[in-house]
């Protein structure tokens, strides 16, 4: 399973600082880490980025590549910020990801983005104004957001399609019908489709003691049901996901493998 | 093949809590089924409607509800028993707004003296409210609730922010207690369980999940109140399983359609009528969601509901 | 059971063609599993896939048209049992009764009142859906000059004709043709008739029953003589009652799909007292009925029912939205604090009640951010700096304050310098983060 990295948010003040000041130290610092911890990729996220948007995910593109050997997850709802740092990106390292186009029309020019700039793209299933209700709703979602990018030329296999995981101390019902999405998701395409979560959305508002706990069983279950990506703390989630590839067959078992 | 009726059978139940002394006491909740489903268990007490009352006049209510109790509401005592003997309340709900820092900010003790000249007048169960400000409210409803000591009274609200102090005040007093949370289950839930570990007893809760009136996130509360019943009843959760109160009249009497004249928004209709109408309605919707308790203004509005109340079965 | 995407899927041609108006089949599978589009638009669907498909997607409460035109209001189709679990899909309807014993005066005065029922509200327009005549006199001359009176004078509005006389319904009908009409008063000695007069105007036919049982064997006899839009009344008048009944008919349609129930449910809630007649009809909003008949149009009581039915039928997971413009609480005066939040409703309510309770006359600026808390919605790029200085613009709040003062949220301290960048002339302050700590930030400012 990918783990994209997800520490690199405007969210966290540590971060948000140093994009302000554009201090590379601790971006790379924590690239680095996630990177150590079994991240596959690494997630930007610089926000809305209403001002100076393009040069902020152009310089967190370079600042990340140029200490982990990673692609990078561009995390923005600003068009023009994904465009800069798709420009910039080495894809030696592996193709970027879009996050994210919904069947919001204002995220319907990502798709352009990927198709031109040859990125993978994830498909967030929420459309204009409330969230889905239920698993069938977001299969729905998922299925016109596949339709549209075969219109923009984006094959299927560059979408992560994304069931919007929701906090389980409010929205707890939730927490069910995204696993039975992930399951549905595959179901829409032969290939299966690929799959994405935001994990520790599920545990967002919950008390700091048990967010980890939420974490790795909420990703157990997921992996069981075929997850094939998570955006998540490396650190957090290592663990879990070489366990469950152990149990599953998908790697060969060694005493060490938790080291691996 | 014959119809068979699908029946559910839930394995939790609402526990019964009585409230008062003596004759007058009364019983509410302890049922198995969701409200007016009858048919597929018991429902063995009727919802209980208080009358609210307040410790000063009410010039902050409209004129419509303020009306009815004009020759009364100069003095609780009065208005208390004016409830009881010509309205024929079963309970009264004294809310103590007069305490509020920012209205008369009277003191505990005022409030606690209040508490016991209309104990002493009234013989039906009290229901004894704060003023909603939960740092003041920790004072005044320890004094109350040592001043009405036995009397087997209701002391509301217990929120996340001051729960301590009224807790232990109910609880070292023998009286029931409302857990108000801000129209959200898990918080409501979380409540529950701080209250009952610090020892006071889940079967002398009620919860109050916040009401609102209807236009103004109505369906908040009410599909709140029906996902805390389904717990209690289809999970056998213990911890919602306190019956319910829907403090009705405060959230009714302060909206645009109690009080906007005909003459400006002549597609309303009757003012008085209206008025009545959303204290009622808003208070059936609720029943039907869950309450068991209801704090009501309006006379009119309470034996509306009472005639609804009667048809339950 | 219903069949999920995937499998519908599979029946379809696949040829991805778009001539069902969605870019693929797969995409078109969906909708029809979420029955939001209907598999007559597939062109090339075979007879086959058809036939399995239709068995298939009938929905557990049978979709009816009432009446024709702009005012038809559609019945049925519901999926759950309780409003937090999805959406209630068709708004129950409001119908008001005018006996044929009513002097003219008395039937033209009700036909005005529900052609001028209609409010608007939180951008919904509401009205008394249709008119229920009904045979009061026995007679069926008086029943046809009603009906011959509501056709033109209330041309358009969807009519119930109640009578149990199959002759005088088809004279009634006769004025409803391609209207839709309910023809309701079918029972156990007049079923026969009343089915084929329905038939012969393509009416819905509505059967009244005492109980349940009986219910179902009229149900059942109605199909078997092929009428099969029905709308059914189980008996029940008093609030108790009625929720039983209902409740009973819905779960059985949905939870065990069983289909001699699964039909739209007409609750009679008048009463003499309109108090306790608005009450029972309450009942009817919140749990299940499709069709509530009242005694008269009358606006106080329409208000708060129509106000009712859009808190129950509201969609739970569409956030409720109130108006984007500036709030004022309590009497504020132009040096009063100017605060700003996003337009979901339960944001609303609660910030606006914790201004009230600090007692500071203020402004609340409520900006449209589709119903998102404050949070959720700055992250979706919806409450950004820019937006907020746009709208702080175009509201016109500059001839209003004399100060230029904006407090937001504590949740989006990070847009403070932004927005002064970008609002030239403002001073941002950061709010509390908690609504609940407003009446202390306010009193102290």
């Amino acid at each position: 399973m990918l783990i994209i990295g997800e520490k690199l948010s405007i969210i966290a003040k540590r971060v948000r600082e140093a994009m302000m000041k554009k201090d590379k130290g601790p971006i790379q610092e924590i690239a680095k880490t996630q990177w150590q911890q079994g991240a596959g990729m690494i997630d930007a996220n610089i926000g809305p980025a209403e001002d100076g948007g393009e040069d902020l995910m152009q310089w967190m593109v370079t600042t990340i590549q140029e200490a982990v050997p990673l692609p990078v997850c561009l995390d923005t709802t600003n068009y023009q910020a994904v465009e800069a740092g798709l420009k910039v990106h080495n894809n030696e390292w592996g193709r970027p990801l879009i996050n994210s186009t919904s069947n919001d029309p204002e995220r319907f020019p990502m798709l352009e983005l990927a198709a031109k700039h040859n990125s993978q793209i994830i498909g967030l299933t929420v459309g204009k104004g409330g969230l889905p209700a239920d698993a069938e709703e977001r299969a729905g979602i998922a299925a016109e957001i596949m339709g549209r990018a075969m219109e923009y030329g984006v094959p299927l296999e560059d979408i992560y399609l994304d069931p919007l995981v929701l906090q389980v101390a409010t929205s707890q019902d939730h927490a069910l019908k995204v696993i039975k999405a992930v399951r549905m998701f595959q179901e829409l395409n032969d290939p299966p489709m690929k799959t994405v979560v935001g994990l520790s959305n599920i545990s967002n508002g919950c008390p700091k003691h048990i967010r980890p706990i939420l974490d790795k069983y909420y990703l157990t279950l997921l992996i069981y049901e075929g997850l094939t990506a998570a955006i998540a703390d490396a650190h957090g989630v290592a663990e879990t996901a070489k366990t469950i590839d152990i149990i599953m067959g998908k790697t060969l078992y060694a005493h060490s493998y938790l080291e691996m | 093949m014959a119809f068979v009726i699908p029946k559910e059978t839930y394995s939790g139940k609402v526990y019964p809590v009585t409230i008062g002394t003596g004759d007058n006491a009364v019983t509410f909740g302890g049922e198995n089924v969701l409200p007016f489903n009858g048919f597929e268990g018991s429902t063995p007490n009727k919802p209980v409607i208080a009358y609210e009352i307040q410790d000063i006049p009410p010039s902050d209510w409209p004129e419509n509800v303020k009306k009815p109790f004009e020759a009364v509401s100069g003095d609780p005592v009065k208005w208390a028993k004016h409830c009881q003997d010509t309205l024929g309340a079963r309970a009264i709900a004294l809310r103590l707004t007069g305490t509020h820092p920012d209205r008369e900010n009277l003191s505990a003790g005022d409030a606690a003296k209040t508490v016991k000249d209309v104990l002493s007048a009234i013989s039906v169960p009290l229901i004894i409210l704060g003023s909603n400000h939960a740092e003041k409210d920790s004072q005044v409803l320890v004094a109350c609730a040592e001043a009405a000591k036995e009397k087997n009274c209701v002391i509301g609200k217990a929120q996340e922010a001051n729960y301590k102090t009224i807790v232990a005040a109910a609880m070292a007093n023998n009286h029931k207690l409302i857990a108000m949370s801000e129209l959200d289950i898990n918080l409501s839930k979380q409540l529950n369980i701080l209250i009952t570990q610090m020892g006071f007893d889940k079967e002398r809760l009620i919860t109050d999940p916040m009401s609102s009136a209807l236009g103004y996130g109505l369906e908040y509360t009410y599909s709140v109140m029906e996902r805390i019943r389904l717990a209690a009843l289809a999970q056998n959760d213990a911890t919602m399983q306190p019956p319910m109160v829907a403090d009705v009249g405060m959230y009714v009497w302060k909206i645009k359609e109690t009080q906007a004249l005909e003459a400006d928004l002549p597609m309303w209709g009757d003012l008085a009528k209206r008025g009545v109408l959303w204290e009622a309605s808003t208070a059936a919707s609720l029943l039907i969601s869950g309450a068991e308790l209801l704090i009501m203004r309006h006379p009119e509005a309470v034996q509306a509901v009472e005639k609804f109340i009667s048809e339950m079965s | 059971m219903a069949l999920t995407g995937v499998e519908i899927f599979k029946l379809l041609p696949k040829t991805n063609c778009k001539k069902c108006g969605h870019p693929t089949c797969l995409a078109f599978a969906m909708k029809l599993a979420q029955r939001q589009a209907s598999l007559d638009a597939c062109p090339d669907v075979s007879e086959d896939a058809k036939k399995l498909l239709g068995e298939a997607s009938a929905p557990p409460v049978r979709p009816i048209t009432f009446g024709a035109g702009d005012k038809a209001v559609k019945l049925g189709e519901e999926t759950v049992l309780f409003r937090h679990e999805k959406k209630f899909v068709n708004p129950c309807a409001f119908a008001v009764e005018i006996k044929d014993t009513s002097r003219e005066a008395d039937v033209l005065k009700t036909i005005e009142d529900v052609l001028g029922s209609e409010i608007d509200r939180v951008g919904q327009k509401l009205r008394v859906d249709a008119i229920l005549i009904s045979n009061a006199s026995g007679d069926p001359k008086a029943l046809e000059s009603v009906s011959r009176l509501v056709s033109e004078k209330a041309a358009g509005v969807p009519v119930i004709i109640s009578t149990t006389d199959a002759g005088a319904a088809v004279s009634a009908l006769g004025y409803f043709k391609d209207k839709r009409p309910v023809l309701f008063g079918a029972n156990a000695n007049n079923i026969e008739s009343m089915a084929k007069a329905a038939g012969s105007f393509k009416a819905i036919l509505g059967v009244t029953a005492n109980g349940l049982d009986e219910l179902i064997s009229l149900t059942e006899k109605a199909k078997s003589l092929g009428t099969e839009d029905l709308v059914v009344d189980p008996g029940a008048r008093k609030a108790g009652g009625i929720i039983e009944q209902n409740t009973i008919i819905r779960r059985a349609a949905i939870k065990k799909n069983f289909k001699s129930l699964g039909y739209p449910v007409i609750t009679f809630a008048q009463r003499d007292d309109n108090m306790l007649e608005s009450l029972i009809a309450v009942a009817g909003v919140a749990k299940y009925s499709s069709i509530i008949v009242l005694s008269s149009v009358t606006k106080w009581k329409s208000l708060a029912l129509f106000t009712l039915r859009q808190n129950i039928y509201t969609d739970p997971q569409v956030p409720m939205q109130v108006e984007q413009k500036i709030y004022k609480i309590g009497e504020p005066t132009p040096e009063s604090p100017l605060m700003i939040t996003t337009n979901f409703s339960l944001t609303y309510f609660i910030v606006s009640g914790e201004v009230e309770n600090s007692r500071v006359p203020s402004r609340l600026a409520v900006m449209d951010c589709e119903g998102l808390s404050v949070l959720t919605a700055w992250a979706a790029g919806k409450f950004t700096a820019s937006k907020i200085a746009q709208f702080i613009k175009e509201a016109g709040i500059e001839n209003e304050v004399s100060h230029r003062e904006l407090i937001i949220p504590g949740y989006v301290a990070i847009l403070s310098g932004a927005i002064e960048d970008k609002l030239e002339g403002w001073k941002v302050t950061v709010g509390p983060r908690e609504a609940n700590a407003i009446p202390a930030f306010l009193k102290s400012k």
